[in-house]
């Protein structure tokens, strides 16, 4: 009963359009008149102090800093330019380079949006001058910009693992692995469709082993970075929030390495990184507030009972964490989906005997297939926007065979749950 | 209020700003103390309590700032269903009702935590002993700052409600749409890559 009604409140608050912030903060409110004989607002001002001078999530702004440096520091064109010498040749040409560049700046990115937004911007001018099926093109670079999220570092997972009190470095070793495995499936799908259909591969690419050679510096700042901020977590040297304030100096050093360090340029990533930042923490604020009502009114015990009552197994329950998370994904907001799920799922399937850090990578991919899934999804969006002509459904279309790779990617790690855990069995 | 407005979008921006530059120092302070941790085995102490400092503040402030660009975020499938302009108004003016409803809860309960930290004079659990009414009252007062700024906004849509100029008020107070947001992030980007093509 409580868990039906506290659905139907904050289902209803968030459905009426009012921020997310607020609305899971007044559904915290609400609830707690109805259930709860502690007057729990009080702890309101404690608790946003608390949580949100939390060093842990410190890693949030400075991951999302890190990435506005790298947006204007131009290193993704040049890395882009790479990229193609080194992937076209295969069927599908620059598509393989879309989805390329895409994994290598999600790497140093932690944000889907700002990877797709990125690579989109570089990789768009080429749409027209090699004649490819651009329903397909705009798909590697709407599906390729979710990566930004799996293959850490990456701003979702330090939410989770705040939220769940999970390890962050843990996620980051779990995410690598089917972060791997899913560029090469999105490679796949690219090379399928285009040995299927030829005709959509576009004209061939000159490339040559001397260019190749040549421009291989320019891969290096991203990796370099890469390899500081992620080496520097798993060697124990520093932690995950630690190593993205290491990412933000490395990124300002290359950003005046290329002459483009200017006071206007702080300025403007300052208060873009405050912006965001706060709008994450906002929701953050409303999210923690309403956690604390659901365990104090005993919500996740009365789950816990419901799922004994109707006998649910724990695939049962993985395949209805699965369904709503992919009927919520097409209408919903992927970031305030994910939070304002989390202290609802996340029992639920710690109870039914998963890994909490399993559990974190299947949430990252399902919000990855929410984020390029139509109605609503933020990447297809933001393609769209770059692409700036023709319909929002080409680029749904496209996006289409990306959806079904991401479904075998989750399906796999159902399967074979190792792809997940051993990363963190041998190093974690 | 218009002018009060505008010296409000000031200050918030001043605001996201400083937030901002508190977070780049907390930073570099961090790798500094990283680097004398594993060279000299010295630590500095405290860089960490400050980045946490700066993040409470810096969004506390930013709150403002992101409610005048209209980036909170709101799941508008149900809103871009309706179609009575007036209909839109009503929620949008509801929407920032019930943020300045919770906001305003957090900030008079968060005034508590500050006049504890005064009246009994905290110090943080740690190397630096932070008094803490510093941070706290820092914090405190981006909050503030952001209620009244919610409620200046809500009397100027109220205003533009009862006038029937529901342009200005979208254009105060309205949904951003996700292709808006989408647009905007583009544009940040292909403004670096401008930047870059520049001799």
């Amino acid at each position: 009963m409580t868990a039906g009604v506290s659905l139907v409140v904050l289902l209803f608050l968030l459905g009426s359009s009012i921020a997310v912030a607020a609305g899971m903060g007044l559904a915290g409110v609400v609830l707690n008149q109805l259930y709860s004989t502690m007057p729990m607002s009080r702890i309101a001002g404690e608790l946003t102090w608390s949580t949100t001078s939390n060093f842990i999530l410190t890693a949030i702004p400075f991951y999302i800093m890190f990435g506005e440096i790298l947006l204007r520091s131009g290193t993704a064109e040049r890395m882009y330019a790479a990229l193609v010498q080194w992937f076209s040749w295969l069927p599908g040409g620059l598509m393989h380079s879309n989805i390329g560049a895409c994994a290598l700046f999600g790497s140093v990115s932690g944000s889907s949006v700002a990877t797709a937004a990125t690579i989109g911007v570089v990789a768009m001018g080429e749409i027209d001058k090699h004649n490819y099926n651009e329903p397909l093109f705009l798909g590697t670079l709407a599906a390729g910009g979710t990566l930004g999220i799996l293959i850490p570092p990456s701003i979702n997972m330090i939410i989770y693992g705040v939220m769940t009190d999970t390890s962050v470095p843990k996620l980051y070793l779990a995410g690598f692995l089917p972060g791997a495995i899913l560029t090469v499936l999105f490679s796949l799908t690219v090379l399928v469709a285009c040995v299927w259909k030829p005709q959509w591969g576009g004209n061939k690419i000159e490339t040559n082993w001397e260019m190749r050679i040549k421009l291989l510096p320019d891969l290096l700042p991203p990796l370099v970075l890469l390899l500081i901020v992620i080496g520097a977590i798993f060697l124990g040297i520093a932690t995950a929030t630690e190593a993205a304030a290491v990412g933000i100096v490395g990124a300002l050093a290359i950003t005046a390495q290329r002459g483009r360090l200017s006071w206007r340029m702080l300025r403007d990533v300052c208060e873009g990184t405050v912006r965001t930042t706060a709008m994450v923490v906002a929701i953050l604020v409303g999210a923690f507030f309403l956690n604390v009502i659901i365990q104090t009114i005993g919500l996740t015990q009365q789950l816990s009972k419901l799922i004994s009552a109707y006998q649910m197994t724990p695939v049962q329950v993985l395949w209805a964490v699965i369904i709503l998370y992919l009927v919520l994904g097409t209408f919903m907001e992927e970031l305030s989906m994910m939070i304002s799920t989390i202290p609802i799922t996340t029992p639920l399937m710690v109870q039914a005997g998963y890994d909490p850090v399993w559990y974190g990578i299947l949430l990252v991919l399902l919000i990855q297939t929410a984020m390029i899934s139509p109605p609503f999804g933020i990447n297809l969006f933001v393609i769209h926007g770059i692409r700036g002509r023709g319909t929002l459904s080409d680029v749904e279309k496209g996006s289409a065979p990306f959806v079904i790779a991401l479904l075998t990617m989750i399906a796999m790690i159902c399967v074979w749950p190792d792809i997940v855990m051993v990363a963190v069995r041998w190093f974690g | 209020m218009k002018r009060l407005q505008a010296v409000a979008g000031q200050i918030s921006r001043v605001g996201a700003i400083v937030g901002g530059a508190m977070l780049l120092v907390a930073s570099i302070l961090i790798c500094i103390d990283i680097t004398l941790r594993y060279t000299v085995s010295i630590t500095l102490g405290g860089a960490d309590e400050l980045s946490g400092y700066a993040l409470a503040i810096s969004s506390a402030w930013g709150f403002s700032s992101a409610l005048l660009s209209r980036s909170h975020i709101r799941i508008d499938t149900v809103y871009v269903r309706i179609k009575s302009i007036g209909g839109r108004a009503m929620l949008d003016l509801i929407s920032l009702g019930t943020l300045l409803g919770f906001f305003g809860m957090v900030t008079w309960y968060a005034w508590g935590v500050v006049w504890q930290s005064w009246v009994s004079d905290s110090h943080s659990l740690s190397a630096i002993e932070a008094p803490l009414v510093i941070p706290q009252g820092l914090w405190f007062a981006g909050l503030l700052f952001f209620v009244a700024l919610s409620l200046l906004l809500l009397v100027r849509g109220l205003l533009a409600f009862i006038a029937g100029d529901y342009n200005g008020l979208f254009a105060l107070i309205g949904s951003k749409s996700a292709l808006a947001e989408a647009e905007e992030e583009i544009a940040a980007v292909a403004h670096g890559l401008e930047q870059e093509k520049k001799p």
